[in-house]
């Protein structure tokens, strides 16, 4: 192949994973509407996003090394080898999402005091429940923060959300 | 509940959809509605989480009915970090994206939400909390809403009395004060002259011990409601 369709090959594989990890941020971002076919269109892109930026970064990381063999021009060369390790970096990228890794903090292990000893006021307000006799109270206060408990409670696993 | 098919799923919160947040399951790598509990995307796509009932209480009142049961505790390092006690009224005066103007209606007013077969209905707080009691049907089902005695906490019921024909009519007995224990009764029935508490069971009259049966309901905000009940009437609705 020639240099021009390494180079071709590559940016190909870069247009294509900015626009994997942009999409999915650019459609599911607060408080903006989101129309249901762009937003399926945005989740997909999110579950099929990392693998397949993968295989970009791959292809993109192959054309370089092919483009490097060739006798261009070291500036050339060395902003082939760039772009490439920016199509890796978006394949790092694409893993991320904003929402669970960055603007929210589960609760990784959750843990319950008795209703006798927690530390709340008269009037704070609780999401309860009462499955098989047994009575959970999630304060709104950390619902509001956390917004969702992946929790058992009377044998049944629930997940709490706010 | 999160058992699907055999198979417990793990959520996070992934994301957002006209500001009602979507989850995903660890497990599937699946999305689904907060609001609906419906998968949206995914291999589970479709499939539908089993709502469980819940009630919005004041700690006052909860402890009071479960003085056995356990709170979820603080995580130590984001708790400076926590809401306030009234997050869902400053969340209130947010922007909202999607708008529903009918009825008078704002996009973050408070409702409570009651859906049966086939017909929904969204009740507003402020107005549910003035009456106190209210009585009412969503599509062809007698609902009645009550006040519990901290003037806050909520909770609906079939207005139905097991064993009496008919609807029955209730009144109020107490004013919301401090200090009206949970165990009081709240109500009255005019076909037995029972009393009935906050629970939703008789304490006094031929039918004691009896209980009303619960039906869910969801407190929200108008527009998330409407959006997701597009046929939903309205009890209550203002004039501005």
């Amino acid at each position: 192949m020639s240099r021009g369709r390494w180079v071709a090959v590559l940016l190909v594989c870069l247009a294509v994973s900015l626009v994997m990890v942009a999409y999915p941020i650019y459609v599911i971002r607060p408080y903006r509407a989101q129309g249901a076919r762009e937003l399926m269109a945005a989740l997909a892109v999110s579950r099929f996003g990392p693998v397949l930026t993968v295989i970009l970064a791959l292809a993109a990381v192959a054309a370089a090394i092919a483009y490097w063999r060739t006798q261009a021009p070291v500036r050339r060369r060395m902003l082939i080898a760039a772009s490439a390790m920016l199509v890796c970096v978006l394949a790092v990228l694409a893993r991320v999402n904003v929402y669970e890794d960055l603007m929210f903090h589960p609760v990784e292990h959750p843990e319950f005091a008795a209703a006798t000893k927690a530390k709340l006021d008269p009037d704070d307000k609780l999401i309860v429940v009462k499955i098989g006799g047994s009575a959970r109270a999630y304060p709104i206060r950390e619902m509001g923060y956390h917004h969702i408990v992946n929790d058992v409670v009377g044998g049944t696993a629930l997940a709490a959300t706010y | 509940m999160r058992d699907v098919d055999g198979r417990r799923l793990t959520f996070h919160l992934a994301g957002i959809n006209n500001q009602n947040f979507l989850m995903r399951d660890e497990e599937t790598g699946s999305y689904w509605q907060q609001i609906s509990g419906l998968a949206i995307s995914g291999p589970l796509k479709g499939r539908q989480l089993t709502l469980v009932l819940s009630d919005e209480l004041t700690f006052a009142a909860w402890k009071a009915e479960e003085p056995h049961g356990t709170v979820l505790k603080e995580v130590s390092k984001y708790a400076s970090e926590y809401e306030a006690k009234d997050w869902d009224v400053r969340m209130g005066r947010g922007a909202a994206v999607i708008q529903f103007p009918e009825h008078g209606m704002q996009s973050r007013d408070l409702i409570l939400g009651i859906q049966t077969a086939g017909a929904s209905r969204a009740f507003l707080y402020d107005r549910v909390v003035k009456e106190k009691l209210v009585a009412s049907y969503v599509g062809a089902e007698p609902v009645l809403i009550i006040v519990g005695p901290d003037g806050q906490s909520v909770r609906a019921f079939r207005d139905r009395i097991p064993g009496v024909d008919g609807v029955p009519d209730f009144y109020r007995m107490t004013a919301n004060q401090p200090g009206v224990v949970l165990s009081s009764a709240l109500m009255m029935d005019a076909a037995t002259g029972g009393e009935w508490n906050f629970q939703g069971c008789a304490t006094s009259g031929k039918t004691k011990g009896a209980c009303l049966e619960r039906v869910p309901m969801l407190k929200d905000y108008w527009f998330d409601w409407r959006n997701y009940n597009p046929q939903t009437t309205i009890w209550g609705n203002r004039t501005r």
